[in-house]
């Protein structure tokens, strides 16, 4: 679908008008469609069966130095549009004491569609709720008492317009499932057992990627046999031992104590009525030892496949590749172009060169704040998964977060999970339930001591990261292998 | 707005789904909001949103299917889209296995007891102009944050069973300001809601962030031992906290599935302390009224929770269906969850005069359920938390961290504030939809779990 010329030249035509009235900057983003549909099977009942339909156009002014942002859905209201968020611009810059910018870029015209095969709303709904209901024939046992499968589709087709002269168009298309089981243990208490759908990273990311066995149906017989384990499993005690993360579980670590910690608008300040602030300041980059030498983070990470990977932000920069953490070093920061100016004036110095392309709006109606795209931990040289236990002395391996609590500057946090299972001299001994675990971020990632290989990578896909106000629910991944942490509070004090 | 041709197009769509046997409920959502962010003393957003929904559902017998589309409601043709797309979705649908409660709008409902006419003087630039108040009143030494939305919601529904309609007005703001020391970190906080402009109240605000600020300049902070302390929780963390141990204690799905960490009592049974009494109440002003839920069936006052005992759970219309019992009014957004004052003083540092250490802990950061079953709770101190001798202010504490259980933190309540506090506690990731409870100012807790303390706030 191309967008409708006479609406691209009334767009273009109130961009100049909002330029015209000494504005800083203008940029809008059309949302043609925003396509979601929810599909969720509950104990064998079709509890979900919806569609949404979005579409609208957001206006951001910077004027003097100040934002402001209006949005409509009525396409026949563009003019009152813009000059409502021409006119909270003005109000906004009555009280600014640090002015915004946007250091001048050149102008580029752009393209980025999501690499899918079949588009998952041509699939129609029968063949869908086929294919999940033959997942959920296979989950039906006796013993399990809930199970839930649910499937979320999402497809958008946005433009972009600035003042600048940037025009970017995408196509992002997003496919998120997830299998979850539970039964009650000995004690009367509910275990429960997950598996999301992942990616390797490759490939493509339409429907193909549901049904594809690897990621997704294959692990509906090994989540079943571990929540039978659970079943009958003791309770993990409080003790200071080793911790070796999954990648399903290690992709919430990152993502709370490494992907937010780094985002420069939380690192500013601007987050602080909301989701917090940052135990990271701008001069920790180049100092700050984050983790030991064996921890190195990426942004984007080169990943084709992921909700991480979208071309250009809403900005219209394009993603970048680049380090965050080098050998446990801090280096860099999830960035957008008006964060950026502001820290290198704040610390005098240019601490960050470009935008990493982290502008990020959930929809037409929000404006774009900084976001996680892809963060990752690099895979390491400590080889698999079960190199990594033939070299623990006393720990566990823990799998699929269920509560996650942080502390307000990502300085501390308390992560709980599905299910533990005992390492002792390099074997595995038994199932544990109840697994918590907590420590302090910075002392955390320095006791780093095993990075697994390639083989034990793989990219966890987030649906629901939220973040901001007006709040905003983002799409992310995070490309993690299994990682081993030592001397770790576990279980809870008596 | 939700105007009469807007009104008009809808029922007609509904008569022409009647005449073609389709089983449909029609809902209507509109917002008109406006929302100020602070960061670094400047206001760094300025947004405003007018947007409408429609949420259509079709029941074919045991099949259901639905679709929500975002704009302006502009003919019948645009309606019967929506509707058909919702209609195939339900002739495709998997059966379910027992029979789905159809909505029906019980009676004509009118909400319209929260709707301020003084709402649109709540600019832009009386936003800013407040916030610039506060600044230099308590010092533009310190760096402030803060968010201010104010906002419009209107609801109308209706079903093919009838002929009713349930409409909806009302106004709802939301008012923080967060106060960072630039080196020593420190965080604190005000925040104010309400129905009305008048809710919001500067020289308040002005009164309570400089009380806190003499508190974190003037005497220093600790890092607390990990141990077991009396805490006073203040509104927020209370609110918060209840609203946990209620979604997943007396939720009828939640209980009925085995998943309550109520699961294994029975109504009538002691699960929290016999001062403790928690109802819905959705005539109490200082929460988001609402007199119908999605379904159309009337809200009404109910107990959940008396002396004590859990005396009733709270049913959707799912979970009703499913289970076979009575819908309690609750496929709603808009709880008005009400947890009974006590009769000690108001101010919780007076409360304590004679207890020789307390913690007060008046909002919880991130609070989350490492075991529902068990009823464990998790979340961390950040604003406004003292340790307390003797009625004396000791100075703030580090960021620290409570793990306990509901049952024992609302089992051991020593004292509860008679005054009542509005807690809200709605958020803005989708449609608009004001949810506020009614809570005690502050609770003393006995016997808490602290079970970390950071080496900063
Ligand atoms: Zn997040």
């Amino acid at each position: 679908m191309k967008i409708d010329q006479k609406l691209k030249e009334k767009i273009v035509k109130n961009i100049n008008l909002t330029m015209d009235k000494n504005s800083d900057y203008v940029d809008v983003r059309y949302l043609s469609s925003d396509n979601s549909e929810s599909i969720m099977l509950y104990n064998g009942n079709l509890e979900a069966n919806d569609t949404t339909f979005e579409s609208g156009i957001g206006v951001r002014v910077l004027y003097k130095g100040a934002w402001g942002f209006a949005a409509t859905s009525n396409l026949d209201a563009i003019e009152t549009c813009f000059s409502q968020s021409f006119d909270n611009a003005k109000t906004a810059s009555k009280l600014v004491n640090v002015p915004l910018k946007m250091n001048k870029k050149p102008s580029h015209k752009s393209k980025f569609i999501s690499p899918i095969l079949i588009d998952p709303f041509e699939v129609p709904l029968k063949e869908k709720l086929d294919f999940l209901i033959s997942l959920d024939d296979k989950l039906k046992e006796e013993w399990i008492l809930q199970r839930v499968i649910s499937a979320n589709f999402q497809k958008k087709h946005t433009y972009f317009f600035s003042s600048e002269g940037t025009e970017v168009e995408r196509k992002l298309f997003n496919v998120f499932a997830s299998i979850n089981i539970m039964a009650l243990d000995d004690e009367g208490q509910m275990q429960s057992r997950t598996h999301d759908l992942f990616t390797t990273g490759k490939g493509t990311r339409g429907w193909e990627m549901l049904i594809e066995p690897d990621l997704f149906s294959g692990n509906i017989d090994k989540i079943k046999s571990e929540l039978s384990e659970l079943t009958k499993a003791p309770s993990l005690e409080y003790a200071k031992r080793s911790v070796i993360l999954l990648p399903s579980q290690a992709w919430l670590q990152v993502h709370e104590t490494i992907g937010h910690p780094l985002e420069l608008d939380r690192i500013l300040g601007y987050e602080l009525s909301y989701a917090g602030g940052s135990f990271v300041d701008l001069d920790s980059f180049g100092k700050l030892q984050y983790g030991s030498k064996k921890l190195n983070v990426s942004a984007f990470g080169g990943i084709e496949n992921s909700p991480g990977s979208f071309g250009f932000d809403d900005e219209g920069s394009p993603e970048r590749n680049y380090m965050l953490i080098k050998d446990g070093l801090l280096v860099n920061a999830l960035t957008s172009r008006a964060m950026i100016s502001e820290a290198n004036q704040k610390a005098g110095k240019e601490i960050f060169k470009e935008s990493g392309g982290a502008a990020r709006a959930t929809a037409f109606y929000r404006a774009p704040i900084d976001r996680m795209t892809n963060v990752n931990i690099q895979p390491g040289n400590d080889g698999t998964l079960e190199d990594i236990i033939a070299n623990t002395e006393d720990g566990i391996i823990v799998d699929f977060p269920n509560s996650w609590s942080i502390g307000s500057n990502r300085e501390h946090f308390h992560f709980g999970c599905e299910i533990a299972w005992e390492v002792k001299k390099g074997k595995v001994t038994r199932v544990l339930k109840n697994p918590t675990y907590q420590g302090h971020t910075v002392e955390f990632y320095n006791s780093l001591s095993a990075v697994g290989d390639e083989s034990t990578w793989h990219v966890g896909q987030v649906n629901n990261c939220g973040k901001g106000e007006p709040n905003q629910v983002m799409q992310l991944g995070h490309g993690v292998p299994v990682v081993k942490f030592d001397n770790v509070i576990t279980g809870e004090r008596k | 707005m939700i105007d009469n041709t807007t009104k008009n197009i809808i029922l007609k769509v509904r008569d022409i789904a009647e005449e073609r046997n389709i089983v449909a409920s029609f809902s209507l959502h509109y917002e008109n909001s406006h929302l100020m962010r602070i960061g670094n003393n400047s206001v760094s957003l300025s947004t405003s949103e007018e947007l409408t929904r429609m949420d259509i559902e079709v029941t074919n017998g045991l099949r259901q299917g639905s679709h929500t589309q975002m704009g302006e409601i502009r003919s019948v043709e645009q309606v019967i889209e929506s509707l058909e797309i919702a209609y195939e979705k339900a002739l495709v649908a998997k059966e379910k296995d027992y029979k789905p409660i159809e909505d029906e709008v019980e009676e004509i409902f009118v909400e319209n007891s929260q709707n301020d006419n003084k709402f649109n003087d709540l600019t832009p630039d009386f936003k800013a102009e407040s916030y610039s108040k506060i600044f230099n009143s308590v010092g533009n030494n310190y760096n402030f944050s803060g968010s201010w939305s104010s906002g419009t919601t209107e609801q109308f529904i209706v079903t093919t069973k009838n002929k009713n309609s349930a409409y909806l007005v009302g106004t709802d703001q939301i008012f923080t300001i967060v106060l960072k020391h630039p080196v020593k970190s420190w965080e604190i906080t005000a925040t104010q809601t309400g129905w009305k402009k008048s809710d919001f109240d500067l020289d308040y605000v002005i009164k309570e962030l400089k009380m806190y600020v003499d508190y974190y300049e003037n005497y220093p902070a600790t890092q607390i031992d990990i141990k077991d302390y009396t805490v006073v929780l203040g509104p927020q963390a209370i609110a918060e906290v209840i609203q946990m141990a209620i979604f997943t204690g007396f939720w009828g799905r939640t209980y009925e599935e085995k998943q309550a960490w109520t699961s294994k009592n029975s109504i009538g049974d002691k699960v929290l302390g016999e001062n403790i009494t928690i109802s819905d109440d959705p005539l109490n002003d200082l929460t988001f009224k609402s007199c119908f839920d999605f379904s159309g069936q009337k809200r009404v006052k109910r107990n959940i929770v008396e002396d004590g005992k859990f005396v009733s759970l709270m049913y959707d219309s799912t979970t009703a269906a499913k289970f076979k019992r009575e819908k309690t009014g609750h496929d709603t957004s808009s709880f008005s969850i009400t947890v009974n004052t006590g009769s000690d003083v108001e101010c919780p540092i007076d409360a304590v005069k004679d207890m020789e250490e307390v913690l007060y802990i008046p909002a919880l950061h991130y609070i989350n359920l490492p075991s529902v079953s068990k009823g464990i709770f998790t979340g961390s101190s950040r604003f406004n938390a003292l340790l307390v001798r003797k009625g004396k202010v000791v100075g703030p504490i580090y960021s620290s961290r409570i793990t306990d259980t509901f049952q024992n933190v609302f089992g051991n309540v020593a004292k509860i504030s008679k005054l009542a506090k509005s807690v809200n506690l709605s958020n803005t990731y989708g449609r608009r939809a004001p949810v506020a409870f009614s809570v005690p100012n502050y609770m003393v807790c006995e016997g808490v779990k602290i079970t970390d303390c950071a080496e900063s706030f």
